[in-house]
């Protein structure tokens, strides 16, 4: 996390604003409540030019465009797969072609189908931000066989999908819950060429671009069968969570994780896919010094760093602000999940939320 | 947030802009989403000369002037519109009428919208281009109207539209602007004059209803035809599939298996398990179909209509090979389509019938029985069926109506009913047609279409076009000929007379200070002379021959430069490029390029001077060559011979100038060049040429004579061949890439399989076919002392074995490939016939590019436009050599009218049923039928593997292979369709 550029709040205001934090409830520095986002502003479809895109402006002034475009690209035979084994003349592997037609193609997807780029100012495509981030959020789009088995096409060939992500604004804050929200509303708006051939032919498609299938598609009730997963960030100030956490709280966070979740139809709660913790920006932020080592309020300044960290360790000073340590505790981490999945909890809202903004515009 | 979308339905700002949101798939195999935008402006005219509006507001074209408006102000009424009309076809429309359309007698003043347009180039591209050159022709005046550009007639798609719908409004948008856009313009001329009205021509009845709605004036093609004059004939030019689809469409039989989807085939021709290639049909057996594929060696056969699938010969097809237990041989039987199926009717739909015949399927049995026999003919084969068509090849065919099929009581009504008509190519299955003028359509020759062939129809329905006139008369079948061989024979467009020289006939080679003379050398001292077939006005080769002081000859041909008077892609060069060839008819020559070039300019004519393009030799007394020079020149022809007078001039001893003895010279050395080229293995083929005397004045034919053979003949050619393998060389060596060449290829050993088991088991000779060295040899041993014509009809038979020899441009073959199997040439081009080859022109460009005459045109640079003119020429030529033969045939036929000859002839080919000879007399093949000899049918034992066939009729006689058999040749008409044929006996 160390990349995000350093707030400079002086150990004062840091245990200022964490005390304020711990407090039941806790009160955040722009007043939202502990579930509530930042307010933002999303539109989808933006762009002529890709097959799905979306924009979402923070309050805080972040931005992110994300475009999605997919290209035909011929299977690799995998080794021992009935393809093979077709291609070899070994027995007419035909038997699953009629009764189970609608199960062609389920689980033969791979995850190098998806293919993620993120851009964010400042940074080189190979820096660990822009590399961790794209990561994360990958691995919570492959952690269900939707995608990957609507990228299939046939035995021979599938679609690779390019998710680009573009952050307009300088990365304010940890700038994951942004880019996973307009990946998601992108995703939404994603539409695949309708496919006219059929069997293991090479595909042809319908020129109509009116006619092409949304990735996620609709089923019969209009509602979307599955949807892309969504990826929060989740920060603990002593006993309370909070989502959403601007740079200012991030600053004093004890620990942050990110949870990539997705609710599916049909199942009441939302299913958690992934969880990262991740280092939080406060460890490096520096400590207050207590009034008994700081020889300007009558202290003994120790003499070497190795005394000064040992005075440090064993002091109990609560009012001077000292860099979180340590990880989550398990009680608190099933405490965030719970609020997370619960019907009606955090993620069904923001779900909720977004499906008004892909269905209004 | 300010929105980054652009929404273009509701944006004020911007009113003229819009886009368009498509996928494309690439060649390869990529697919895109691509979106265009479109610019809509409001300055695109109406184009109607009633408009001032639009006059005054119309951009400016290149020359910064308006264009001409197109159409009339006072455009033509009908019955139903007495005001006049503007006639805006629907894209269906098109589709099913282009003929009508292009009816020089009406349907004028007809705006083409560009939605229709568009439509109807995804739909047809024949027809696209049929409409374009439409659009070209003035007297008609067609106007494309870009609507998808204006911004009144653009539409927007709606939410949840078909594409069809869409264009269906945008139409219907067109149609109401013009409306109220004419009604003002018209009110601005006089308050009193009646506007024309605007006519939307569709056979989408959704669409005419919302026209009706929308208070437009539409209606469908067929009434709108039937309002005019000359309805009848016009009805029958409309295209008969939809309407059919509607009628039929309760009916559930289908005759035919349906076709593999487009994808489908695409798979299985990547993947092996199908094949691509172009179907052709046996001229003997109509139910019997080859196609050659890229996989194996010889073609696979496709047997009988189910396996042939509505597949017509030259479509191209994708085939899957069937099961070994289906092979078959090839036929050995002569089946044709009109004597198996005589009494089918054509009104009939075909109710119970089943799609093969139970004759045709009796004709199948009795070959499956062959197909078990040993011998290498007998042999089953692989066989093939169609699954799907790739590209139908279809074209207008020229035939004439089966007067059987023409229900007696209708010869003389008007009552509507379908005909069959019989293609004069007989590969060509018989053809539907709906006509209310059937009695006169009788004895007449015809050109229909085929508009459609459905899985539940045996016969595909087509519509007539028009008719050519009388059977048999001079005028109706050779405009026949050059319709079915895809001849352009209308004459130059004024845009390509426009290329020629001002000066016209009066042009004389410029004195010597004219920028012409640049790079051209003067060899108007030189004696040179032309030998030609007599009469022969368009000259394109003249020789000479002189000794050097050194004791060698120096040898000059001198080739007309027409690179000089046609200049790379001008219209005169398209058109040239487009006709690849001059075709040469018995009575008629239809020409590469106007006949002032072709005849004058260009034309080596004695006594004046032309530019030429020379190719000199310095040549040993041995015929060897010690050096070539290639340059642009200056020459005087000091006379035109024919060749038999450049003959008889070179055999009179008295005749001791300059000019003749030069003759000599050349003949000298061609004899010797000759003699080598027989030796480096060169063949010596023979195709059956005749020709055919006609009266001078009315061109009708009186006699019939095999070509003579003079030593002048082969002089000329000698050096002809010289030049073109020279030049070659030339031009290979400065572009290696892009030279225009031509090969012959080495013909596939299985080809002479055949001929050479044949010669094996009835004459005990060897056809060895290693090399074209080793055949040359061989062909000189097949000889029969006892009848002479015998070789020659070997070495005809041998021809047809033969690949085609063929234009390629060098950088798509490796060298070694370059070979001309017939000359045993390495290399070879054609560089001698500037004025009716396109290739030779071509090839005079490279060389002067070669010689640093002038600079290479860029067409001649890219290999894929000069592959693509190869393509074209190599078509072209084999047409004009079909066409010229089928016009030979056509005249032999008419000098034999009325007459009764008897001629000795060969047995060519042995079937079981009959057999077809070889008379070389006339040149020409005919089939004799055991039904024909006897009736009834005599009885026959039928031995393929020694090709005899035994007849036990009232009298006892074999007919065996290269047999020689004495016939009557008469001719007969046929009485089913008033048509004339050749008939042989055997006496």
């Amino acid at each position: 996390m160390a990349p995000i550029s350093q707030l400079l709040l002086s150990p004062a205001e840091l245990a200022y604003l964490h005390h304020s934090l711990t407090l039941s409830p806790p009160i955040r520095p722009d007043g939202r409540i502990p579930t509530q986002f930042r307010a933002l502003v999303a539109e989808s479809d933006i762009l002529p030019g890709p097959y799905g895109s979306a924009r979402v402006c923070f309050s805080d002034g972040t931005e992110a465009i994300v475009g999605i475009k997919a290209e035909v690209e011929k299977s690799k035979v995998k080794f021992g797969s009935e393809e093979q084994r077709l291609r070899l003349g070994e027995g007419e592997g035909d038997d699953d072609d009629d009764g189970e037609a609608t199960q062609r193609g389920r689980g033969q997807g791979e995850d190098s189908w998806v293919d993620m780029s993120i851009e964010i100012p400042g940074f080189r495509d190979d820096d660990a931000l822009p590399v961790f981030l794209s990561a994360m959020l990958t691995e919570a789009l492959l952690s269900t066989d939707h995608l990957r088995d609507r990228l299939w096409i046939n035995r021979r060939f599938h679609w690779k999908l390019y998710i680009d992500i573009l952050l307009l604004s300088p990365p304010l804050s940890y700038p994951l819950p942004l880019l996973s929200l307009t990946t998601h509303l992108a995703l939404l708006s994603a539409r695949l060429p309708k496919l006219k051939s059929e069997l293991d032919e090479d595909p042809l498609f319908d020129d109509d671009w009116e006619a092409s299938t949304f990735l996620y598609p609709y089923s019969k009730t209009g509602l979307r069968v599955e949807r892309p997963p969504i990826t929060l960030l989740v920060m603990v100030a002593g006993a309370n969570i909070i989502f959403d956490p601007s740079k200012e709280e991030l600053a004093v966070a004890e620990s942050v994780i990110a949870i990539s979740a997705a609710a599916t139809s049909g199942e009441e709660v939302a299913k958690v896919l992934a969880i990262r913790t991740i280092d939080p920006p406060s460890r490096l932020t520096p400590p207050g010094v207590p009034n008994i080592i700081n020889t300007a309020t009558g202290g003994n300044a120790p003499l070497s760093g190795a005394d000064a960290s040992i005075a440090r360790e064993t002091l109990q000073a609560q009012n001077v602000w000292t860099p979180p340590r340590g990880g989550l505790k398990r009680g608190m981490l099933s405490l965030i999940l719970r609020t997370v999945t619960e019907k009606g909890g955090v993620v069904d809202e923001v779900l909720e939320a977004l499906d008004a903004i892909s269905v209004g515009t | 947030m300010t929105s980054l979308k652009r929404s273009f339905a509701n944006d004020a700002s911007a009113p003229n802009l819009s886009s368009k949101v498509f996928v494309r798939a690439t060649k390869s195999g990529k697919v895109q989403k691509i979106v265009r935008e479109l610019y809509l402006r409001q300055d695109i005219p109406c184009s109607s000369k009633l408009c001032s509006k639009c006059l005054e507001r119309a951009p400016l074209n290149y020359h910064n002037k308006v264009p001409q408006f197109v159409l009339s102000d006072q455009p033509a009424g009908t019955k139903l519109f007495p005001h006049g009309h503007y006639l805006v076809p629907d894209t269906n429309a098109f589709l099913t009428g282009m003929d009508v359309f292009e009816v020089e007698t009406g349907f004028r003043d007809v705006i083409v919208l560009q939605t229709v347009l568009e439509e109807v180039k995804n739909r047809s591209l024949p027809l696209y281009h049929r409409l374009i050159s439409l659009t070209k022709n003035e007297g008609k005046r067609f106007f494309v109207f870009f609507n998808e550009f204006r911004l009144e007639t653009y539409v927007v798609r709606g939410n949840g539209e078909t594409i069809n719908d869409r264009n269906d409004r945008a139409v219907r948008q067109a149609v109401k602007w013009y409306e109220d856009h004419l009604q003002v313009a018209s009110a601005v001329i006089s308050k009193s004059r009646n506007c024309p009205a605007i006519v939307m021509i569709s056979d989408d009845q959704d669409n005419l209803r919302k026209a009706k709605g929308e208070g437009l004036k539409g209606i469908k093609l067929s009434d709108y035809v039937s309002s005019l004059d000359n309805a009848d004939e016009l009805l029958d030019m409309v295209s008969a599939g939809q309407e059919q689809q509607a009628v039929r469409s309760s009916k559930t039989e289908m005759f035919y298996p349906e076709y593999y989807s487009l994808s489908k085939m695409i798979t299985g021709v990547k993947a092996g398990t199908m094949h691509q290639g172009t179907f052709s049909v046996s001229p003997y057996n109509y139910l019997e179909g080859s196609i050659r594929v890229p996989a194996f060696d010889k073609s696979l056969l496709v047997l009988g209509r189910e396996n042939s699938n509505r597949a017509v010969s030259g479509d191209v097809v994708v085939v899957e090979v069937l099961s070994k237990d289906q092979w078959k041989a090839p036929s050995s039987k002569i089946i044709e389509e009109d004597t198996l199926n005589k009494n089918d009717n054509a009104d009939v739909e075909e109710g119970g019938e089943s799609v093969v015949t139970e004759r045709e399927r009796r004709a199948l049995q009795e070959e499956v029985k062959k197909a078990h026999g040993k011998g290498p003919e007998g042999r089953p084969q692989p066989t093939a069926r169609v699954v799907g068509i790739i590209k139908r090849n279809w074209r207008q065919y020229v035939g004439h109506v089966d007067k059987d099929s023409v229900r007696s009581s209708a010869k003389q009504s008007r009552a509507q009913q379908m005909v069959f008509l019989i293609p004069m190519d007989k590969r060509i299955p018989k053809i539907r047609i709906r006509t209310r003028q059937a009695g006169e359509m009788i004895g007449k020759r015809i050109l229909v279409t085929i508009d459609s062939w459905d899985r539940e129809s045996r016969y595909p329905v087509g519509h007539f076009v028009r008719s050519l006139g009388e059977l048999e008369s001079k005028g109706a079948e050779t405009e026949a000929l050059l319709l079915e061989y895809d001849v352009q024979y209308r004459p130059f467009p004024k845009t390509v007379l426009d290329c020629l020289p001002e000066e016209g006939h009066d042009w004389i080679v410029p004195p010597l200070d004219d920028p012409g003379w640049r790079g051209r050398r003067d060899l108007r001292d030189l004696l040179v002379c032309s030998i030609d077939p007599p009469g022969c006005v368009d000259i394109d080769d003249a020789l000479h021959a002189r000794l050097l002081p050194n004791g060698n000859f120096e040898v000059g041909v001198h080739i007309a430069d027409v690179s000089h008077f046609v200049k790379p892609n001008n219209a005169m060069d398209k058109e040239a490029s487009m006709r690849g060839t001059t075709v040469y008819l018995v009575d008629k020559r239809i020409d590469m390029l106007p006949m002032l070039l072709g005849t004058d300019l260009c034309s080596l004519k004695p006594y004046v001077e032309r530019y030429a393009f020379s190719v000199i030799w310095e040549v040993t007394p041995n015929a060897d060559i010690v050096s070539a020079e290639f340059t642009k020149s200056v020459i005087r022809s000091r006379e035109a011979f024919s060749y038999e007078a450049a003959q008889i001039r070179i055999d009179d001893a008295s005749q001791q100038d300059d000019l003749t003895n030069g003759m000599r010279t050349l003949l000298m050395l061609s004899k010797k060049l000759r003699q080598k080229r027989m030796d480096a293995g060169a063949l010596n083929l023979a195709s059956p040429e005749v020709k055919v005397q006609t009266e001078s004045e009315t061109s009708d034919p009186v006699d019939v004579q095999t070509k003579q053979h003079l030593d002048t003949n082969s002089l000329v050619e000698e050096f002809m061949l010289l030049a073109n393998i020279s030049v070659a060389g030339k031009n290979y060596q400065a572009f290696p890439q892009t030279a225009l060449l031509r090969r012959h290829g080495a013909p596939p050993k299985t080809n002479f399989e055949e001929l050479a088991n044949q010669l094996r088991v009835k004459r005990g000779m060897e056809l060895k076919v290693d090399s074209s060295k080793a055949l040359a040899d061989s062909l000189d041993t097949c000889v029969d002392p006892a009848e002479p014509f015998f070789n020659t009809l070997i070495r005809i038979l041998a021809t047809r074995c033969m690949m085609s020899a063929e234009y390629f441009c060098s950088g798509t073959q490796s060298y070694p490939e370059f070979r001309h199997y017939g000359l045993a040439s390495e290399i070879y081009t054609h560089f001698t016939s500037p004025i009716r080859r396109y290739a030779d022109l071509e090839a005079h460009r490279q060389l002067a590019a070669a010689i640093g005459y002038e600079q290479l045109d860029a067409s001649l640079q890219s290999k894929s436009k000069l592959e693509a003119v190869c393509k074209n020429i190599n078509v072209r030529h084999r047409n004009a050599q079909f066409a010229g033969r089928a016009s030979i045939e056509y005249y032999v036929g008419q000098a034999l009218k009325g007459r009764i000859v008897d001629e000795d002839a060969f047995v060519m080919r042995v079937f079981e049923n009959g057999f077809v000879v070889f008379v070389p007399r006339f040149g020409i093949e005919g089939l004799i039928r055991l039904r024909e000899m006897e009736t009834p049918e005599p009885k026959c034992e039928f031995d393929g593997e020694r090709y005899v066939l035994k007849v036990l009729g009232k009298k006892e006689r074999g007919f065996e292979l290269f047999q020689k058999v004495r016939v009557r040749i008469s001719d007969v008409a046929e009485e089913s369709t008033g048509k004339r044929k050749v008939r042989m006996e055997v006496l």
